[in-house]
């Protein structure tokens, strides 16, 4: 009888040890690990059509697109299919669905700049379905169009369907700032200087992050001398198009930055204890954060709904120090810190069974209608991604539909996207190059004014000189174009006008 | 402690010996083996069929035929099969890039997965292996019903095999299931570990080369650590050996501090005359009590910027600025991080060690001190030459694991700082987890491997607990 028992509790315990490959209930929220697992129950059924087609969307907007979904279903009784949402951190699924795209769902959504990457890895299936495609080209800016489109063996098709439109704009604490000094970085500076913190910070230092001073562009004119990847290819293997941060503007911006920075009451990076702990009104660490929608509610728990003021980024003068020595620029001249302005898109599983495309496509064209894009606004935050979106925010506002703040954040939000451009990287290729080559960490160390590490034996000594800046600046735009370091700097930088 | 008989050294058992033995077996029972034993090399269960074992020879059977055609049929998962093609793919040079794609259908065909391929090729190595140990199974099953027969015994039946399984052969009842679990959990992940650290895979040269596919490189990751010619460039090259000498110096400094730290608290705890022991065994062992996640998170937070520890400084007047306790931001001294982990670290490793060797020092024979207190011994040569030895003798292993453990450790200097300084553990984290470069992180977690496996080999091949271990009483 012990014997018996003993094999009984062998078998439960090798049995437990099973348990980790079934499938289980993910909870949004939950770490990158606990949403692997989760997938498993997901898959989408590569060879069969088991009559579910199962949709990925951001965790907050998971409820209100499974209810749409429900309502699509029942208005439509040939549809043939169920439908289920499930919400993922829109942050990361790209890398879960690159890492095992067997058991993503059939419908996913990312950022626009994955794209590329997972039409590159077989992980996307274009989408061609006529209507779908006249719809996307008729209700998106020009700006998502150049980057939604993706190769495959040689011909261009569309990957994805813009459904949310996401920039960078500024948070600030209203009981600190005034209005008219958030419009400023010399105005958060002073506010700063009466409160005895620094002005301002970033929600973090990767590239997306930091296109606050990278795309920075004159206020008069939107002028900047910035390119990154422009005119590129939409394919593995095409051109990477051309490239420039060089420009005596750029300089003079990350001049200007590196004394800001370096200035008491100027900008600071975020605590290691995290952005929201130096906006918080307890510590007041910071008075101001350029971060995105998705940062809404962190900053509202640091600062209080009635503290929370939102803004375009903020402006700032270039000095006669961040100009000196350099002919493009001169003292004086105003600049808006900038924004990468992207887009959320629907896409297909390239495992999703064939016999599901048709009605993918079907549901997708309503999951990004207009009518679904402003629901999703009024009940999940979500700035909706078609051209003439401000006019609806507007009426919104005027009929009490949203709170100032949340009129505010999608206001600013839709502005600051004229200060901005979309990530131009469509192809796997200049995505890696741009995020994972070290660029950020280059812009980073002008700021800093650190040295930067190039080769072995090659140092980047110094990011303080005109030519230390200049030098750096050429690193980045080197990494953004071939990945690697280069084996030596040219001799007479600039090496382009 | 008894007396001393050190092993010999000489005593090295052959290797080969015992694979000569199974040859000679497998010989020795073909040739006076019966015909269902010599049938019994090509077909599984023939002989014990042939002893009338019905239910034993038809599992033997079904399973050598279930084997065959896993083998010819190769099953697939995702479009990956086993089998036969399964050890062809290894190669993974068979590999297609998929991509066709029917605008109107929808039907997609996407390319060969390396990682299935690698995986799926190790599961039927595994597979034949067990066929071969089937094969030798039912040969010596076989074999042993003639023994029975020529000695005038019955071959035994099914039910009397599956009887003796919960009798003279329970320790094989029990093992299978955690010999089963262990290939499946650790064997094979390693395995396939290992062979990504000799392969391409890695998040940016995929996306570059716009593909699922990734081939063999030979050792190259290997050397790209120190060339810095692989896919993660001289950022590896510059920081795998400074990070390899912190992860030394942490190994070292947290292992010896816990462990002496530990040594003291126990004695201080249980010298005799002190009151309440029990509350103080109690406090400290509070620490293990709570999770150490919780704990180290609660101390990163009172270390942190606007930790209490800094308010605290900063109102006393003491500093302007809050100290960077934990490194966690550039400029921050990294030296004042290195040894904030090696305290915090101590705090929540010395209550075990504590725990250990109080139940040492309890166990240590009251004679031995006796007889050394009517020798003249002082209270410090007591300790010296009776307590340490004692301690040391039996915790040795514990030391030795404990080293390793800190050069594998993860968390604590994970959630303390959040990654810095840098350790191999956390490298190998980020360079695989953040970066997606699957072979470097590979090849950290061999090194890693090797270097841990040479020290413990080492340190107990030479360790009295190892040479003594007959001599402890």
């Amino acid at each position: 009888m012990k014997k018996l028992i003993v094999c009984l509790l062998v078998l439960a315990l090798a049995a437990s040890l099973f348990v980790g490959c079934g499938g289980s209930e993910t909870t949004p929220g939950e770490g990158g690990q606990q949403q692997q697992q989760g997938q498993q129950q997901q898959q989408p059924s590569k060879a069969n059509d088991d009559g579910m087609i199962r949709v990925w969307v951001g965790e907050e907007s998971a409820e209100y697109y499974q209810k749409a979904c429900d309502e699509y279903v029942a208005a439509h009784p040939d549809f043939g299919y169920k439908i289920e949402v499930k919400g993922m951190d829109t942050g990361s699924v790209a890398g879960t669905i690159t890492n095992d795209p067997t058991a993503a769902a059939d419908i996913y959504t990312v950022a626009h700049d994955n794209i590329g990457k997972l039409a590159a890895t077989q992980c996307a299936k274009p989408i061609t379905n006529e209507a779908l495609v006249a719809q996307v080209l008729a209700d998106n800016p020009e700006s998502f169009q150049k980057v939604i489109y993706s190769n495959l063996n040689g011909t261009k098709y569309l990957y994805g369907v813009p459904y949310i439109s996401q920039a960078l704009f500024l948070y600030y604490n209203k009981a600190l700032v005034t209005e008219e000094q958030a419009q400023t970085f010399e105005g958060l500076q002073e506010a700063a200087k009466a409160a005895g913190c620094k002005a301002i910070t970033v929600t973090g230092d990767d590239g997306f992050n930091m296109s606050f001073a990278l795309l920075a562009t004159r206020a008069s004119d939107h002028a900047t001398t910035v390119k990154i990847y422009e005119g590129a290819e939409p394919q593995s293997g095409g051109s990477k198009g051309e490239s420039n941060c060089q420009g005596d503007d750029t300089i003079a911006i990350y001049r200007w930055l590196q004394a800001y920075a370096a200035d008491p009451n100027g900008f600071k990076w975020a605590s290691p204890d995290g952005w929201d702990a130096d906006l918080d009104k307890n510590n007041q660490g910071v008075l101001a954060v350029i971060g995105g929608a998705w940062h809404y509610n962190t900053a509202k728990a640091a600062l209080g709904e009635s503290n929370l003021g939102i803004s375009l980024i903020p402006t700032f003068t270039l000095t006669a120090e961040a100009c000196e020595g350099l002919t493009g620029v001169k003292a004086g001249d105003v600049y808006r810190g900038g924004t990468f302005a992207d887009c959320k898109c629907f896409m297909i599983n390239a495992n999703s069974a064939a016999s599901k495309y048709a009605k993918e496509q079907e549901l997708i064209a309503y999951m990004a209608s207009k009518d679904v894009q402003n629901a999703s606004y009024l009940e999940c935050m979500n700035v909706p991604a078609y051209v003439g979106a401000s006019t609806f925010i507007k009426q919104c506002f005027d009929e009490g539909k949203v709170t100032e703040s949340q009129y505010n954040l999608a206001a600013m939000q839709v502005s600051m996207a004229e200060w901005g451009i979309p990530q131009p990287f469509v192809t796997g290729t200049l995505n890696t190059y741009y995020y994972s080559k070290n660029a950020p960490a280059v812009f980073r160390a002008i700021i800093d004014k650190t040295a930067y590490p190039t080769t072995g034996d090659q140092i980047l000594a110094e990011t303080e000189s005109l030519e230390g800046i200049r030098k750096a600046l050429y690193l980045a735009e080197y990494l953004w174009m071939h990945g690697v370091n280069p084996k030596e700097f040219p001799a007479n930088l600039p090496d382009k006008a | 402690m008894g007396s001393k008989s050190k092993k010999d050294p000489k005593m090295k058992s052959n290797i080969f010996s015992p694979i000569g033995k199974f040859f000679k077996n497998i010989k020795r029972m073909f040739v006076s083996g019966s015909v269902g034993t010599k049938l019994s090399y090509l077909i599984f269960g023939a002989g014990n069929l042939y002893h009338k074992q019905y239910i034993k020879g038809g599992l033997f059977l079904l399973l050598q035929v279930a084997i065959i055609l896993f083998m010819v049929l190769c099953p697939s998962i995702n479009g990956t099969p086993y089998g036969y093609k399964a050890l062809a793919n290894l190669s993974l040079k068979n590999v297609s890039e998929g991509g066709d794609f029917d605008p109107v259908t929808g039907h997609f065909t996407t390319g060969s997965d390396c990682k299935l391929m690698i995986l799926f090729g190790f599961v039927t190595i595994a597979v034949i292996v067990i066929y071969f140990i089937l094969w030798y199974k039912n040969i010596q099953s076989s074999f042993k019903a003639d023994m029975d027969k020529k000695i005038g015994k019955k071959p035994t039946t099914f039910r009397e095999d599956l009887a003796s399984l919960f009798d003279q052969k329970f320790h094989i009842t029990m093992l299978t299931p955690t010999c089963i679990a262990a290939l499946v959990f650790t064997v094979l992940p390693t395995i396939f570990m290992i062979a990504l650290a000799f392969t391409t895979y890695n998040d940016q040269d995929m996306n570059n080369l716009g593909t699922k596919l990734f081939h063999w490189n030979g050792v190259q990751n290997f050397a790209a650590v120190f060339t810095g010619e692989g896919s993660l460039g001289v950022e590896i090259k510059n920081r795998f050996l400074p990070v390899l000498g912190w992860t030394f110096i942490w190994a070292i400094f947290a292992t010896l501090s816990c462990y002496f730290g530990g040594i003291i608290l126990a004695l201080l705890i249980n010298k005799k005359g002190l009151k309440g022991k029990k509350i103080f065994r109690t406090v400290f062992i509070m620490t293990i009590a709570v999770p150490q996640f919780i704990s180290l998170l609660a101390v990163r937070n009172l270390l942190g910027e606007y930790g209490p520890f800094n308010t605290m400084l900063q109102n006393l007047g003491w500093t302007t600025q809050p100290i960077g306790f934990l490194g966690q931001k550039p400029g921050d001294s990294e030296l004042l991080a290195k040894v904030m982990v090696i305290i915090v670290n101590m705090w929540v490793g010395i209550p075990y060690t504590m725990l250990m060797t109080s139940g040492i020092l309890m166990n240590i024979p009251a004679d031995l001190y006796e007889a050394a207190r009517v020798d003249g011994a002082s209270t410090t040569k007591m300790f010296f030459k009776i307590t340490l030895p004692y301690v040391i003798f039996i915790t040795t292993p514990y030391l030795i694991s404990s080293f390793v453990g800190n050069i594998n450790s993860f968390n604590t200097i994970y959630l303390l700082t959040g990654g810095g300084p840098t350790y191999t553990g956390y490298q190998a984290y980020k360079v695989t987890i953040d970066q997606g470069s699957y072979n470097t992180g590979a090849v950290i977690g061999i090194f890693t491997f090797l270097i841990t496996a040479t020290i413990t080999l080492i340190t107990y091949r030479r360790s009295k607990a190892y040479n003594e271990e007959d001599t402890f009483q």
